[in-house]
């Protein structure tokens, strides 16, 4: 299972499971190969993500792609800011796991 | 008075000379705006009594906020075009904040504080819009009050307190938890307890006394849910800081209540960001 944030959905994936809208209208059907006009919709209908089947070759391919540029010493500095404000949280949660990468990036937008 | 002697809730909030009450004007405003045959001019003439928030809410009309070229030099001009929940907010955010005058500036200094206090506001409110929830001032005013309970024990228990952030510090817990082993209670029972006793209703009392337990709440589990995740957010974003340096740990099943995906987080972000600096720029001149 791979959930992938509408921002990096891209036309040519192909979905693993139903997009239905915040009502439970299915928008979508597993299965279904992304075309541009499907991401417009999803845009429309308020959709933030969605399921998609992997190939073998992009397993984690979705991680973090803004952090390639930035100077390493103040990535681990900036990572290890943020693993000490959430070290009372689970790392592996979904959310905290999303706003752990939300926070390292504003991080280090800021330090920029 | 000897940190070490033990002290009920009650005995800590029924001392009247140490804890404040609720600002009269707000209490006034709240009034007059639910009064049923109140018109804006009765709204804006409570407020004119205070030249400082009637300063304030001008500046912040006139603002880019509200995209109004002309300028605006009534209060009344402004309650209308602020919108009248919204300047009961403001009056609310601002009046609360001068009420605790005198807390050791090592504890914590009041910029700090109201930052955390606003920025716990703004993003129970943004999160409360993802909700489709409407009325959303009840959000706003619980993230404004949801750590006063901690500055009454700063200025209750300034011995204890820093002792109890000392330990937090050393032993990386989570400041709460210190509470309930000292005390037996924590700053989320005072801060309820608190608005309680100011008549505030049970919409905005419950989440705040349940902010760090929000699976516990009984009538509005929804409301704690919304203001547990919004000062976690807060915390994580450092906006500001209320004692504790850390992430307080996430309740199981309140994020899951709120049916977020995680990957609007950055949007949500983003916009308690903006909003936190449009805010401080309309009331205090300079984006900080």
């Amino acid at each position: 299972m791979a959930i992938i944030p509408i921002d990096r959905l891209e036309a040519g994936m192909t979905l693993k499971a139903d997009v239905c809208d915040r009502s439970g209208r299915l928008l979508l059907p597993a299965g279904a190969m992304l075309a541009d006009k499907q991401l417009k919709i999803f845009r429309t209908w308020g959709i933030a993500d969605a399921d998609i089947q992997l190939g073998p070759d992009d397993v984690r391919a979705d991680i973090a792609p803004e952090t390639g540029t930035v100077d390493p010493k103040l990535l681990a500095e900036a990572e290890q800011a943020i693993a000490r404000l959430f070290c009372h949280n689970n790392p592996q949660h979904p959310m905290i796991q999303e706003l752990m990468r939300v926070c390292l990036e504003r991080r280090l937008a800021h330090a920029g | 008075m000897p940190a070490n002697k033990p002290l009920t809730l009650e005995e800590l909030l029924s001392d009247i000379s140490a804890v404040p009450s609720l600002p009269l004007l707000y209490s006034r405003l709240d009034e007059a705006i639910n009064h049923p045959r109140s018109s804006i001019g009765d709204i804006a003439k409570v407020l004119s009594e205070d030249q400082g928030l009637t300063a304030r809410i001008l500046k912040l009309a006139n603002s880019p906020l509200f995209g109004y070229f002309s300028k605006i030099d009534t209060i009344t001009q402004a309650v209308t075009i602020i919108g009248i929940q919204q300047v009961r907010d403001l009056a609310l955010a601002i009046s609360v904040m001068g009420l605790f005058k005198g807390i050791p500036e090592d504890l914590i200094t009041m910029e700090r504080f109201w930052r955390h206090s606003i920025g716990s506001a703004l993003a129970a409110r943004v999160l409360a819009t993802s909700q489709r929830e409407s009325n959303l001032e009840r959000f706003f005013v619980a993230g404004i009050l949801h750590d006063i309970g901690r500055l009454v024990l700063f200025i209750r228990l300034p011995e204890l307190c820093r002792e109890m952030i000392e330990i937090s510090g050393k032993e990386h817990r989570c400041l709460y938890e210190i509470e309930r082993e000292r005390l037996g209670f924590d700053h989320a029972d005072v801060g309820g307890g608190l608005l309680r006793r100011w008549k505030l209703p049970l919409r905005v009392a419950e989440p705040v006394e349940f902010h760090h337990r929000s699976n516990r709440a009984e009538q509005f589990p929804r409301e704690s849910a919304v203001l547990h995740c919004a000062n976690l957010l807060a915390h994580a974003l450092e906006l500001g800081g209320s004692g504790d340096n850390s992430v307080p740990p996430l309740i199981d099943g309140s994020w899951e209540h709120l049916a977020i995906s995680p990957f609007q987080l950055s949007h949500i972000v983003a916009q308690i960001d903006k909003q936190l600096n449009e805010i401080t720029t309309a009331l205090y001149g300079a984006p900080s």
